[in-house]
């Protein structure tokens, strides 16, 4: 595959990095400009919030353009656009710690099995083990153990991540380990970490880098759902998971509630597989 | 092949012996136990106490993990602690029902993400790939749990032809039980399909490229005949693995989707019996969920190995 | 298995078959003629006519959580199907005065420390023996095990004697007179004996009731068919009753709009709304109340061991607001646990407490504190949250910041009844809607002896002692019930927020279904009208 690359002349004159040519596709630009926006307002919650998340009022259900409440409020009287932006903020943050720890903690261990045959084995038990238990129950029992809170959102989401991350690393670096120009370095004397480090992983690291754009759509899903089961982060902060759960009973009478978090949630969760998608195409080709 | 599996076998039976011990530590980790839910928020201490004595809850626990692991053993896995019943029923009909919802996904995810992966990897004008593309996007963006509530709503209460939730099961009346079956299974089947979708469209486009292909294609062999002959044949391994992937998906997407529809299997049970601290039911059921996922795994090997005879077992 | 799912022997209407079609369009290409449509199937009655009873069909009841049988001498949240396969002695009629059932007749002795009951004869269980004495000594002596977990327990324990005169006359001895041995009558049902161990665990239960068991399938429903022998002659009316677990709320809604279920008790009060407006279904409420939501406080925590502090939590609580938002409008915002149906229910009494910050600022810095953090536990249900969510906002306005922990269930119930939880809880609690001195003795909350708040006090427990031994009546008893009212209003260790609503949703066609004190569901004179 990486044979064919040369052919353009444009490439070869100024070395771009693929990424870079993936994000700037239309794909990728579509993507990333959602993203920034759903990141954005997520940023700036405290300043285009007029209303603290948690502040409540007898004002129940109030519909879409109520003065004061460009969209509407809860059940308990809570500004909804208040309770969006903060909600993306709290997800924002939940997700940035979570999905590295997960990817971190998963190339660690695929990296240790890397270097003899019994530590691979035991570890890809491990990794059985842990793909083997329902997320969701998985999620309801740590929960149950270590109290509510973000804590126990981010270990779920990054222990779900962690077996997914180290098996792709591991087949990564199978794959490369039988390539011939590893052979060709090892025959000429080039020390096991530094044929590991120098040739193996920046070849393996293309589809961690897709799969880390994959998985920040996963955790996303995990927050909500582990917020549907009752166990998301501490009740009153919002979340966008806490919030579309909580509008769940009203949404006959109420649609406007859902309707916040359900276009944000599609929106970051487009634009991240848009992204994922370009980088994809990129690396491929 | 014999001797793959033979050698995957001893590490398959740790796993499980790891799985049985987790799922019992995790239990008696948690907070909580049966004498509590059994003893409701009305009665006092003592009324605990005779039911923790009833059960054995106040034997040792290495005597509660021996007692339990040897009833496995031996097939009888006693009565339910606090659903009621024998736990062996309890499983069988949770099997039964999530069976049939996932073999229903199955067919669905098959169904929808074929049709989405060749349409998508041999349409001719742009705007179908473009609404291929645009159906699988959708389907993976939006959750199970909204989704599922989405169809609720539509299906059965704007228009009314389909039954919200519950279950008829299939072979006791078939015409109704596939109503019921429907919602959930779509529900259930829609990110599996997107993704189905998407690496079938993948792995086609790039067998459509391959010489053998071009040569038929010059060779003036009919398009459709090419599809099913030649590309599809080279496209299908990578995606079966996928497809045993997914089905370990589904089983775990179960939870959320029978909670929406109210679907009386695994997930359901899981969660019930979790909830309301049901020890022998939980880790028979987690053990259960551990060894379908090691056999599946060890399947979908096998068949990866049948479908694509280059694969050779180091 | 298969009389589960009768197939309507009425003519099939061309609605129904249109439906049918449409639901078969569906089912990509599985045939359309012919075809039953699951939404329409269990709707229709076998018989249809304006005038009077009907004999005939099968009702079926939505339920949001499913029959446990190891509870079912307990009350548990799921109790519909009690009066359906059993019977109980007596039942209280609206003004709480004890109707017969299976006693026909009682009669205390001059001290108040023996009753005499006379029994029905001609009662057969479903397995076609006849009920005698011996079978309520047996429910008796069951309830007194503490495994059975009987809310009860501590009226059955005051029984102690048992003088059988023959197969239908029975004098039960007590150790002390008791005022809510009534209670115990409306709460104990009457099982077989003999096969009590596998009715607990589910396999058979054998009563006298109007129904008797066909099916349990654990997480779907129960399934009843008509007890042909039933005491009462030409009933019940309908041919059986389905009891489907619905757990999902918008499920549950749907099932009762589209006709797929004709009767529920489990619409939460803020989806009533939804419900109220479709043209088939009646909604109506029940005066004695769901339960009781309360805002529990552990007195052995500093600075709530201060009487002062408790009452300004108390006084900072919007139990209006909390009807309207969190219960949706139907229940009944008040300080004591005393819904209108029951003796001990005064107006003073259920306002004694109105929302008013600035009184609570006041009490709060008058026992020296501005500002006070306090962890707040509630059960992690989408209710639940929103009843913590509402209460943390309202004390957070006098000073009092709450750190909410949501918990499971299971832990929940723990914590109480272990005694450790946190300063303050917010949970639900029952009895309240019978004699009024059951609350002290049966709910753990209030029990004068160990509750969970760590609240002792000697004079709590000698008025809960007298008000429950008390022979008096009228005004004497009305004193007693007061001074107990006033204790727990004083001293608010359970701060009480709000009654919960009995809401039932029934179909149109639907007469004549009526709950017990208990949510026991009695359909001997239910029938499905055209």
């Amino acid at each position: 595959m990486t044979t064919l690359a040369p052919t353009a002349p444009a490439a070869a004159r100024r070395p771009r990095h693929p990424y870079l040519t993936a994000l700037a596709t239309a794909r990728g630009r579509t993507g990333l400009a959602l993203v920034g926006l759903v990141v954005l307002a997520g940023l700036l919650a405290p300043l285009l919030a007029g209303h603290p998340p948690t502040d409540q009022s007898g004002l129940t259900l109030a519909p879409v353009g109520t003065p004061g409440h460009p969209l509407g409020t809860d059940d308990l009287g809570r500004d909804l656009l208040s309770r969006l932006l903060h909600g993306i903020r709290a997800d924002l943050g939940i997700i940035a710690v979570a999905v590295p720890l997960g990817a971190v903690l998963g190339c660690l261990l695929a990296l240790a099995a890397a270097v003899h045959p019994a530590v691979d084995t035991a570890v890809q038990r491990a990794f059985d083990l842990i793909l083997a238990f329902p997320g969701l129950i998985l999620a309801l029992a740590v929960t149950a153990v270590l109290g509510p809170g973000r804590l126990p959102v981010v270990l779920v989401i990054a222990l779900a991540e962690i077996p997914v991350f180290g098996r792709l690393l591991r087949t990564g670096i199978l794959a490369q380990r039988s390539r011939e120009y590893v052979t060709a370095a090892r025959v000429g004397g080039t020390s096991g970490r530094r044929i590991l480090t120098r040739h193996v992983l920046p070849n393996a690291a293309d589809p961690l880098v897709v799969q880390f754009a994959v998985s920040l759509t996963v955790a996303v899903f995990l927050e909500g759902a582990m917020s549907f089961l009752g166990v998301g982060v501490r009740p009153p902060e919002p979340t966008l998971g806490a919030v579309l759960s909580q509008s769940m009973p009203h949404l006959a009478q109420a649609p406007h509630f859902a309707a916040g978090p359900l276009v944000t949630v599609t929106a970051l969760v487009l634009g991240l597989s848009l992204v994922a998608e370009a980088l994809n195409r990129e690396i491929r080709r | 092949m014999r001797g793959h599996l033979l050698r995957r076998l001893p590490s398959a039976l740790l796993v499980l012996a790891a799985a049985s011990v987790l799922a019992f530590g995790i239990l008696r980790l948690v907070p909580g136990d049966p004498a509590a839910v059994l003893a409701g928020p009305d009665a006092g201490p003592e009324v605990q106490a005779a039911i923790r004595d009833r059960l054995g809850l106040d034997e040792p626990l290495p005597a509660q993990y021996l007692h339990w692991i040897g009833g496995l053993l031996t097939g009888d896995l006693g009565p339910s602690y606090v659903i009621g019943g024998e736990t062996a029923d309890l499983i069988a009909d949770g099997l039964g029902a999530t069976v049939e919802l996932t073999l229903g996904a199955l067919l669905f995810a098959v169904l929808i993400g074929g049709t989405l992966g060749v349409l998508g990897a041999t349409a001719r004008r742009p705007w179908i790939r473009g609404a291929v593309r645009s159906v699988t996007t959708a389907a993976l963006a939006v959750p199970p749990y909204v989704s599922g509530v989405l169809l609720v709503l539509l299906f059965a209460v704007l228009l009314g032809v389909l039954p919200a939730g519950g279950r008829i099961p299939l072979l006791t009346a078939p015409d109704l039980g596939v109503q019921y079956l429907l919602l959930p299974a779509l529900c259930l089947a829609l990110p599996s399909a997107a993704v189905l979708g998407r690496y079938l469209e993948d792995s086609l486009r790039r067998a459509l490229a391959e010489d053998h292909v071009r040569t038929a294609t010059a060779a003036g062999i009919a398009p459709r005949r090419i599809l099913w002959r030649h590309a599809l044949p080279h496209a299908l391994p990578p995606v079966v693995t996928l497809l045993g992937i997914q089905t370990g998906h589904l089983l775990g997407g179960a939870v959320l989707v029978e909670a929406i529809f109210a679907w009386p299997g695994l997930g359901q049970l899981a969660e019930q019996a979790l909830v309301r601290r049901d020890y022998p039911v939980v880790q028979d059921l987690l053990l259960l969920l551990v060894a379908v996922f090691v056999l599946v795994q060890l399947l979908s090997d096998l068949v990866h190995a049948w479908l694509d005879p280059r694969i050779r077992w180091e | 298995m298969t009389e589960l799912y009768p197939s309507a022997p009425s003519a099939v209407s061309r609605r129904t078959t249109l439906r049918a079609a449409g639901g078969g369009t569906l089912l990509l290409g599985l045939g359309l003629t012919g075809c039953r449509s699951a939404v329409e199937e269990s709707a229709a009655p076998a018989v249809a006519d304006a005038a009077g009873p009907r004999r005939g069909g099968t009702l079926t009841v939505a339920v949001n959580s499913d029959f446990t049988p190891s509870l079912l001498f307990a009350q548990s949240n799921q109790s519909l199907q009690q009066r359906l396969i059993y019977n109980t002695l007596t039942r209280y009629d609206d003004r709480l005065e004890p109707q017969p059932e299976l006693a026909t007749s009682w009669e205390y002795a001059a001290d108040g420390r023996a009753l005499t009951l006379k029994l029905r004869t001609g009662v057969v269980f479903h397995d076609g023996r006849p009920f005698t004495a011996d079978d309520v000594i047996f429910a008796v002596k069951n309830l007194q095990n503490p495994v059975r977990a009987a809310q009860l327990r501590a009226t059955a324990a005051a029984v102690t004697g048992f003088e059988k005169r023959g197969d239908h006359e029975l004098v039960l001895k007590l150790a002390h007179p008791v005022n809510n041995l009534f209670d115990l009558f409306e709460f104990m049902i009457i099982t077989d004996p003999g096969s009590v161990e596998e009715a607990v665990a589910g396999k058979r239960l054998n009563g006298t009731g109007p129904f008797s068991l066909t099916r349990w399938s654990p997480g779907t429903g129960l399934g009843l068919k008509r007890h042909e022998k039933y005491w009462q002659p030409g009933r019940p009316y309908l041919d059986g009753v389905e009891i489907r677990v619905v757990p999902q709320a918008d499920a549950l809604i749907s099932s009762l709009r589209t006709g797929q279920s004709q009767l529920s008790y489990s619409v939460p009060g803020r989806n009533l709304a939804t419900v109220a407006g479709v043209p088939g279904l009646v909604v109506s409420e029940y005066a004695t109340g769901g339960g009781a939501s309360y805002l529990g406080v552990n007195t052995s925590i500093a600075p709530l061991d201060d009487k002062t502090v408790r009452q300004a939590l108390a006084w900072a609580v919007d139990r209006e607001r909390i009807l309207k938002q969190v219960l949706g409008g139907y229940g009944l915002a008040s300080a004591t646990p005393w819904p209108k149906s029951s003796p001990a229910f005064t107006e003073a009494g259920r306002t004694h407490y109105r929302h008013d910050p600035g009184k609570a600022r006041e009490l709060l810095r008058s026992a020296g504190h501005t500002r006070l953090d306090l962890p707040l536990l509630h059960v992690n249900l989408p209710g639940e949250t929103a009843l913590a969510e509402a209460v943390q906002y309202d004390l957070q306005q006098i000073g009092v910041h709450v750190t909410l922990e949501p918990t499971d269930a299971a832990t929940a119930q723990k914590k109480l009844i272990s005694q450790s939880m946190p300063a303050l809880w917010a949970m639900g609690h029952s009895f309240a809607q019978v004699q009024p001195s059951t609350l002290a003795v049966s709910a753990y909350p209030f029990n004068a002896a160990k509750n969970t708040s760590r609240f002792r006090s000697e004079e709590y427990t000698r008025i809960v002692r007298e008000a429950w031994t008390s022979r008096a009546t009228g005004a004497g008893a009305n004193a007693l019930r007061q001074r107990v009212t006033d204790t727990l209003l004083d001293e608010a260790f359970i701060i009480d927020l709000a009654i919960r609503g009995s809401v039932q949703v029934a179909s149109r066609k639907l007469r004549g279904a009526t709950l017990n004190k208990f949510s026991y569901l009695n359909l001997d004179d239910a029938y499905l009208a055209g």
